[in-house]
């Protein structure tokens, strides 16, 4: 089958400065992709490269079987695509705003747009600029929701948007998937990723450092953990923690009557749990780092330049 | 697939409010100086006070003929006001059309829709050209009115050929304005492009009024193009060919600057 975005070695140079150092990926149809990276990691750069917003200075880029320097406006149609940056202005309603990118982009199938605010509960009677970001950001994605596109670009879809909608936005992909639609979606959050995704790319500063199936790459496998335990001896505490994967030694120090604990843990969650059951343990918060933390934890410094393949076909 | 030129009819839809404000004040400009030609333009008192004006400023301002009819409009209106703002709103609109729309994150959604670039630019200055066409009908239709109570003794063919050539520097000051968004992205670039050309060729012009040494310099003035040969008086001249036909061509030289380029925002 013909990948619905296939990337070969794609470049982009601004100046001196690369954005993108040889990008190679390829997206099965039917599925959903994610990009993640932390910011200027070269997201949005890959992603308007697939709607000829902006050129590579070299490699190829095949969506949905075409060139996107060649594929016009007639390829654009079969795609629906929100930009990193949702921006609106001007006096023209949401709905006017709709109408027309209906008549450049549709067919739109009668009642899909208002079923789409509906679910969203975008008011499309106010002025674009009176909008608030979020609002406006829910305007975007029924504009590249609403004819349909065999395929989904969208770039930090959920940017703006409250939890309820951004659980919204996560039941719409999966639609989208169950109707064979395809999606490349980009984040810096990592779970929405982790959600949405079948399969991933870690993009760190132009480069690919890891890809592959989402439960494979285990990037939520590095957890911040603090704890506070009472009846304990700081140096019991150690002693139980040592022999957890760590990346650092644990900090431990006694404080009054209590043991206050923070590590950086790798891999599984259940030793820690069992290890600190033998005190009492008065708080436990296991949080997950930031995206920028943990695929710089996982794979090193950007500086590779094989990426790490992991999972995959 | 869809509607028939949809840039241009978001674009006119969108500008009809500032469309009719900038007619309104055309034709205000109109009504406030054509009906005063009959109380001191023709019976000489106007000339007597710009008798005492220093003759290089009278020139540069194109005074000089102050005393006919078309000479008064002339200088009034189409040389002087009507062009000062009908330079300034199609500079507007052709700056905003697409570095503007660059600068607001609009250009980048609209491109990655079915959208090509060459028609988006074609398009937008379609629309600027149709509302060219209003304006000209508006001023076309008051002056015409206006004509017989202020004693002008404008001809049809005289007003249409000046109407022209001012809708011609308008649609150049408009073109500049899109080629320079279209290249940089940038508005401030498009309205420097689009109000630099217009006062470019007003002051050339001016300077080549002082001195028949300096006249050779209108030659490189499209604001002399248009004007220099009195199209109120004498209809319509080639040189109001010449400033459409450079309007034509920076009009697709923005097209495929804007095809050749990255899109930023």
């Amino acid at each position: 089958m013909t990948p619905a975005i296939e990337l070969n070695d794609l470049r982009k140079q601004y100046g001196r400065r690369t954005a993108l150092h040889g990008l190679t990926l390829s997206v099965t149809p039917g599925t959903v992709f994610g990009l993640i990276g932390p910011n200027g990691a070269g997201k949005t750069t890959t992603l308007r490269m697939l709607v000829d917003i902006i050129r590579p200075t070299s490699g190829t880029a095949r969506v949905l079987g075409t060139d996107p320097r060649t594929g016009g406006a007639a390829l654009r149609r079969r795609i629906g695509y929100v930009p990193g940056e949702f921006r609106m202005e001007g006096r023209a309603t949401g709905r006017r705003l709709l109408d027309f990118y209906t008549s450049v982009s549709g067919p739109v199938s009668p009642g899909r747009i208002d079923h789409l605010a509906e679910r969203l509960s975008c008011d499309l009677s106010r002025p674009v600029r009176t909008l608030s970001k979020g609002n406006k950001q829910k305007l975007g994605l029924i504009q590249a929701f609403m004819h349909e596109p065999p395929l989904l670009i969208l770039d930090e879809p959920t940017s703006g948007l409250d939890p309820l909608m951004q659980r919204e936005f996560l039941g719409l992909v999966h639609e989208a998937r169950q109707n064979g639609q395809t999606v490349l979606l980009s984040s810096h959050v990592l779970s929405e990723i982790q959600q949405a995704a079948d399969e991933v790319a870690v993009l760190s500063q132009g480069r690919i450092v890891a890809a592959g199936a989402v439960d494979e790459l285990r990037l939520g496998a590095v957890r911040r953990i603090r704890a506070v335990l009472t009846d304990a001896d700081p140096n019991a505490v150690r002693g139980v923690l040592a022999p957890l994967s760590t990346s650092t030694p644990p900090e431990v120090r006694a404080q009054d009557d209590r043991v206050i604990v923070h590590a950086t843990l790798e891999g599984e969650i259940d030793p820690l749990v069992k290890a600190l059951a033998r005190f009492h343990v008065a708080e436990l918060l296991i949080e997950e780092p930031d995206l920028e933390e943990s695929v710089l934890r996982l794979y090193g410094s950007a500086s590779t330049d094989t990426p790490t393949a992991m999972g995959g076909e | 697939m869809g509607r028939l030129l949809p840039i241009t009819a978001r674009s006119l839809r969108d500008s009809w409010r500032g469309l009719l404000a900038w007619a309104l004040g055309l034709t205000a400009a109109l009504a406030l100086y054509l009906p005063l030609f009959p109380s001191f333009g023709s019976n000489g008192s106007l000339e007597e006070i710009i008798a005492t004006l220093p003759p290089e400023l009278v020139d540069a301002l194109g005074y000089d003929q102050i005393g006919t009819g078309s000479g008064y409009a002339q200088a009034t209106f189409f040389g002087l006001i009507g062009f000062a703002l009908i330079v300034i709103a199609t500079t507007a609109w052709g700056a905003s059309a697409i570095g503007g729309a660059e600068e607001n994150g609009r250009l980048e959604l609209d491109l990655a829709h079915g959208i090509g670039r060459v028609s988006y630019v074609l398009e937008n200055a379609l629309a600027i050209l149709l509302k060219l066409v209003v304006f000209g009908i508006v001023i076309g239709v008051v002056v015409g009115i206006l004509n017989g109570p202020a004693e002008l003794g404008l001809e049809a063919s005289g007003i249409i050929a000046a109407i022209a050539a001012l809708a011609g520097l308008g649609a150049l000051s408009a073109a500049a304005a899109l080629l320079a968004g279209a290249i940089t992205g940038r508005r401030i670039a498009g309205v420097a492009a689009g109000a630099g050309i217009a006062v470019y060729g007003y002051a050339l012009q001016a300077v080549a009024n002082q001195s028949e040494d300096l006249r050779w310099v209108e030659r490189l003035s499209p604001y002399s193009w248009a004007y220099s040969e009195a199209p109120l008086e004498s209809g319509f001249a080639w040189g109001i060919a010449a400033v459409w036909g450079v309007a034509i061509l920076f009009t697709g030289a923005a097209a495929l600057a804007l095809r050749s380029r990255d899109v930023t925002g």
